[in-house]
C-alpha cells in the first residue's frame, strides 16, 4: 500500500477508439460545446453554420462521446506529464519561487495538407527573401541605393550590426532558425503577423505538445494520418553541421544563458536530442581566435554555435560590456572565421515590426515572384498620412513598438481606456518612426479545454523554418493559445499557452 | 565532459545521497523510539541531531516531531532531507542533457512529491512510513541511474560524489558512536548499536558476517573495512579509486597524478587498517584521518579538472 503522496498520477487510460457516426454537436447547445460562443473571428472547428469542419470531424467525435471527467483527467495527466519533464517556469512572489508549468492544452489544433503546402511554400519564399536582404543590407545595400526602403530604418535600427558589415557568412544563410508567426484571418487565410530572426524559442513546445496529445488521443491520431514531426532535432543538427567547412568531427555546442532563463527547458532538451553539448558562457574561452570549452579532460574546440543569447550579451567586448552571459573574444573568432555562429549576429535589423512591412516589397525585389503568404495590412506610423489616420483610428487599432517583442510595448486599441490611449498616443507623437499599427487582427479560435467545458480561444501559429545549406520545415508549429476568454495574446510571458498542431497527410 | 557539468552531477549525487541518509536515520529512529525509556530515546535522538547537523543539543530538549520536522522539511536547515534534494534537483536541471529522462523525471516527480508533505499530514499514523517510502524511491532512483545511464564519466563523477558523501555521513556517526566516553556524552547501549547498524543499513548483513552477537568492535571493524558491504568505509573507497582511475580520460599525466595519489593513499590506509590498533581510542583519529583524505581528494578533483586555470594548459 502506497502513501499517497506517491499515487500515480501521470496516467492518460487505454487507447482510444473513435466511435462510429450519427451525433450531431452544435457549438453553444450540447455537452461539452455547451457554452461555445461562435463570434466573427474564424473558428478553426466550426463553420459559421455551426456544422463541424470536415478536417475536425474525429476529434469531435471522440471529444464528445467522452464523458467531460475523463476529458479532465486527461488534460491533468498532460499538465502533471509537463511537470514531471520539468517543463515549468518560475515566477516570484511574496519572495517565493512558485514553479509553474507552460500551460498545454490537450485538443489538437489541426492544419490540412492543402493549407501546410501552402504556407510551407509561402515561408521558403519570405526566408530565402529575408536572407537575401540581410546579405544585401551588411554588404552592397543595393536594396537602399534603389530605394526599395529609406536608409535611416536600416541603418538607424539598434539591430543593425555595423561589426557585420562586409562579414560572410556560409551559404550567405544569416538566419538559421526562424520562428515565424501566422493567423488565420476572418476569410480563413493564413497571413503573416511577425517574423522571429533572432532566437526564436518554441519548437520543444511542438515537440512536447505532440508527446502528451498523442498519448491523450491516441486512436484518433493514428486514424487522421499526422505527418510526424519528431526529426526536427535531426533537421537541427543537420542544418548546423552544413554552416562548417570541417566534416569529420565537427563540434557543436548549444550556448544558453542557463537555468534561470525561462527558455532553458528548450535548450536543454534540444541538446540531448541532437546529442551536443550544451555550455554557458563561462564554459567557453577564446584563445588566439579560437573558441574553446572547458572539459574535464582539458580544452576542447567548438566550431558551431547554436546561441540562444541576444546579440547584445554575446560577446562583451564588442556588444554589452556588462553582460556576463556571453563570450570575450567570441565576436573575432567569429569574425576570423574560426567558429560559426548560428543565427548570425545582428539579424534582428530584419523582423523589425517596421521592416516587416516591407517584406512583401522584399520577396518582389529579391526574387521576382508574389508573394506567397499575404502580410497583415500594417501602417507605418513615421508616414505622415499613415500616422494621422492611427491616431484618429487608434480604438479600431493595435499599434506596436517597432523594436519591442514578447507582446510588450503595445496598445490594443479597443480594449484600452480612453486614458490608455491618450498616453499611447502622445508616446506615438513624440517617436513616430518607432510605432507601427495595424487593424485589430481577428485571430481564428480553436477549442480549447476550458473549467467551463469545452470553449473557443483565440490562437496563432508558428512554423519553424531551418536554413542552411537546404530550406526545410518539419511539418507542424506551435499553436499558441490565448488562454483568457476574449484576450488576443498569446505570448506566454503574458498568460499564453501551447497546444499540439497536426498538419494531415492528405 | 564539461567541468561544470561534471560538478553538477557530483553535487547532485552528493545532495541524493546526503537525502538518502537523512531519511535513513530519520527512519529508523522514529521506529526505534517506541522501544526505548524516554532518557535512552532523548540520548539517541540527540547523537541522530549530531550526525545530520554537527551541533551537540542537550539531549533533555529532544521532542520528536520537532526534531523530525527540522530534520526533514526545514528548508532553513542547509542539509535537510528536502533542502538537500531541492539542491540535488537544481544541479540536475543544470545537467539535464548529460541525465537520461528517466533519472531527471525520478528525481523531480520524487522532490515535487515531498514539497506538500506537511508534518501535521505525517504524523497521524505512522510518521516513519513516509521516510520507508521516500526511500524506496531514492533506491529507485539509484537503480534507474544505473540502469539508464550510460557509465561513462558522469557516471563516473557521480559515484565519486555518492561514496565521499557516504565516508563523511558514516565517519560521523561511527565518531559520535565511538567516541561518545570521551567526550562525556551518554554511551551507546547495546540497543544504541543496533540502531546504528540499521542506520547503515547493515544489520543483516553485520549478522551474516558476525551472527547476531552485537560488539561494538565486530561493528567497528564491519563498517570500515568490509569490502563487501555498500555502506562500508572500505567499500566507498574502492568506488571511489575505481572512479578516480576513469574520470577525466584525457586530461594530462601531471595533472591526473595528483589526484590518483591522494586516492592511493586513502586505500592503502583503508586496506591495511586494523581493528585492533584502533579499539584502544583510535577510531576517532582513523575516522578524522579518512575524512582530511576524502576532502583533500575533493579539493584536488576540483583543481585538477574543474576549476584548473586555462593558461595552465594552452
Amino acid at each position: 500500500m502506497q502513501h499517497e503522496v506517491f499515487a500515480n498520477t501521470e496516467d492518460f487510460g487505454g487507447p482510444d477508439i473513435v466511435a462510429g457516426p450519427g451525433r450531431v454537436s452544435r457549438p453553444g447547445v450540447d455537452v461539452p460545446y455547451a457554452s461555445y460562443e461562435l463570434g466573427k473571428p474564424y473558428d478553426e472547428m466550426f463553420a459559421r453554420d455551426g456544422k463541424v469542419r470536415l478536417p475536425y470531424a474525429s476529434v469531435d467525435t471522440r471529444i464528445s462521446t467522452l464523458p467531460l471527467e475523463e476529458l479532465t483527467r486527461r488534460q491533468q495527466a498532460c499538465e502533471q506529464s509537463f511537470l514531471h519533464q520539468g517543463i515549468t517556469f518560475t515566477v516570484y512572489n511574496d519572495n517565493k519561487a512558485t514553479e509553474r508549468i507552460i500551460p498545454t492544452d490537450l485538443l489538437p489544433r489541426i492544419v490540412t495538407a492543402k493549407e501546410w503546402d501552402r504556407i510551407e511554400r509561402g515561408l521558403t519564399q519570405r526566408v530565402h527573401a529575408l536572407n537575401l536582404f540581410l546579405r544585401d543590407i551588411y554588404t552592397d545595400g543595393r536594396v537602399l541605393k534603389d530605394g526599395v526602403l529609406p536608409r535611416r530604418m536600416i541603418y538607424g535600427s539598434k539591430h543593425y550590426r555595423r561589426e557585420m558589415r562586409g562579414l560572410p557568412v556560409p551559404h550567405g544563410a544569416y538566419v538559421n532558425i526562424c520562428g515565424s508567426d501566422l493567423i488565420r484571418n476572418e476569410a480563413g487565410d493564413f497571413v503573416v503577423l511577425e517574423d522571429n530572426l533572432r532566437v526564436p524559442s518554441g519548437v520543444s513546445y511542438m515537440l512536447a505538445n505532440r508527446d502528451v496529445a498523442r498519448r491523450a488521443f491516441p486512436g484518433v491520431f493514428r486514424a487522421m494520418g499526422v505527418r510526424p514531426i519528431e526529426h526536427y532535432p535531426l533537421e537541427l543538427l543537420a542544418t548546423l553541421r552544413s554552416l562548417t567547412p570541417f566534416h569529420e568531427d565537427v563540434s557543436i555546442a548549444i550556448l544558453t544563458p542557463g537555468v534561470f532563463n525561462s527558455a532553458y527547458f528548450e535548450h536543454a532538451f534540444l541538446a540531448r536530442q541532437m546529442g551536443v553539448e550544451l555550455v554557458e558562457g563561462r564554459d567557453l574561452l577564446v584563445n588566439d581566435n579560437v573558441v574553446y570549452t572547458r572539459t574535464t579532460s582539458g580544452l576542447k574546440r567548438i566550431d558551431v554555435i547554436y546561441r540562444r543569447i541576444d546579440d547584445d550579451f554575446i560577446d562583451p567586448l564588442i556588444f554589452r560590456p556588462d553582460s556576463s552571459l556571453g563570450v570575450p573574444g567570441l565576436f573575432n573568432a567569429y569574425r576570423a572565421g574560426n567558429v560559426t555562429i548560428a543565427n548570425a549576429l545582428g539579424t534582428g535589423v530584419a523582423d523589425d515590426k517596421a521592416v516587416y512591412a516591407y517584406v512583401p516589397r522584399l520577396i518582389r525585389y529579391y526574387l521576382a515572384e508574389e508573394p506567397i503568404l499575404e502580410n497583415v495590412e500594417t501602417f507605418l506610423c513615421r508616414e505622415e498620412k499613415s500616422l494621422q489616420h492611427v491616431l484618429a483610428n487608434l480604438d479600431k487599432l493595435v499599434v506596436k513598438a517597432v523594436g519591442e517583442s514578447g507582446g510588450y510595448g503595445m496598445l490594443v486599441g479597443p480594449h484600452a481606456s480612453q486614458a490608455e490611449r491618450d498616453e499611447f498616443a502622445e508616446k506615438v507623437k513624440a517617436d513616430p518612426e518607432n510605432y507601427i499599427a495595424q487593424p485589430t487582427i481577428q485571430l481564428s479560435t480553436a477549442p480549447t479545454f476550458t473549467g467551463n467545458g469545452i470553449e473557443p480561444r483565440h490562437v496563432d501559429l508558428r512554423p519553424f523554418i531551418l536554413h542552411g545549406a537546404e530550406t526545410k520545415l518539419v511539418p507542424g508549429a506551435l499553436t499558441r493559445v490565448a488562454l483568457k476568454r476574449g484576450s488576443l495574446v498569446v505570448n506566454s510571458s503574458q498568460g499564453g499557452g501551447s497546444k499540439d498542431t497536426w498538419v494531415l497527410s492528405q | 565532459m564539461l567541468s561544470r557539468v561534471a560538478d553538477s552531477l557530483y553535487w547532485m549525487s552528493r545532495y541524493i545521497e546526503r537525502a538518502e541518509h537523512t531519511a535513513r536515520l530519520i527512519a529508523v529512529k522514529l521506529d526505534s523510539m517506541v522501544e526505548q525509556t524516554p532518557e535512552d530515546a532523548a540520548a539517541s535522538w540527540a547523537r541522530v541531531i549530531q550526525a545530520l547537523t554537527g551541533e551537540k543539543v542537550p539531549a533533555l530538549h529532544t521532542d520528536a516531531f520537532a526534531i523530525t520536522k527540522r530534520l526533514a522539511f526545514d528548508r532553513s536547515n542547509e542539509s535537510s532531507m528536502i533542502t538537500s534534494l531541492a539542491l540535488a534537483r537544481d544541479n540536475a536541471r543544470q545537467v539535464r542533457e548529460a541525465l537520461s529522462n528517466e533519472v531527471w523525471e525520478n528525481l523531480n516527480r520524487l522532490y515535487l512529491r515531498l514539497v506538500p508533505v506537511t508534518m501535521d499530514s505525517i504524523w497521524v499514523h505512522t510518521p516513519a512510513r513516509l521516510f520507508r517510502e521516500a526511500l524506496e524511491e531514492m533506491h529507485a532512483l539509484e537503480g534507474v541511474t544505473y540502469s539508464t545511464l550510460s557509465h561513462g564519466e558522469g557516471w563516473y563523477f557521480l559515484e565519486l560524489g555518492r561514496h565521499i558523501e557516504r565516508v563523511q555521513q558514516l565517519g560521523r556517526l561511527l565518531d559520535i558512536h565511538f567516541s561518545a566516553a570521551q567526550d562525556g556524552n551518554a554511551v551507546p547501549k547495546y540497543f544504541d548499536w543496533l540502531v546504528l547498524l540499521k542506520f547503515c543499513t547493515a544489520f543483516e548483513p553485520y549478522t551474516k558476517q558476525y551472527t547476531a552477537s552485537i560488539r561494538p568492535q565486530k561493528i567497528a571493524e564491519f563498517l570500515l573495512f568490509d569490502s563487501e558491504f555498500p555502506h562500508s568505509i572500505c567499500f566507498s573507497v574502492d568506488r571511489m579509486t575505481e572512479a578516480l582511475a576513469r574520470v577525466a580520460p584525457g586530461a594530462p599525466p601531471a595533472r591526473r597524478a595528483a589526484v590518483e595519489r591522494l586516492a592511493g593513499r586513502l586505500k592503502a590506509a583503508v586496506d591495511f587498517g586494523q581493528v585492533d590498533e584502533l579499539m584502544s581510542g583510535g577510531v576517532a583519529a582513523f575516522i578524522a584521518d579518512i575524512t582530511k583524505q576524502c576532502e583533500q581528494i575533493h579539493k584536488a578533483l576540483y583543481s585538477s579538472y574543474i576549476t584548473y586555470g586555462a593558461e595552465t594548459v594552452l
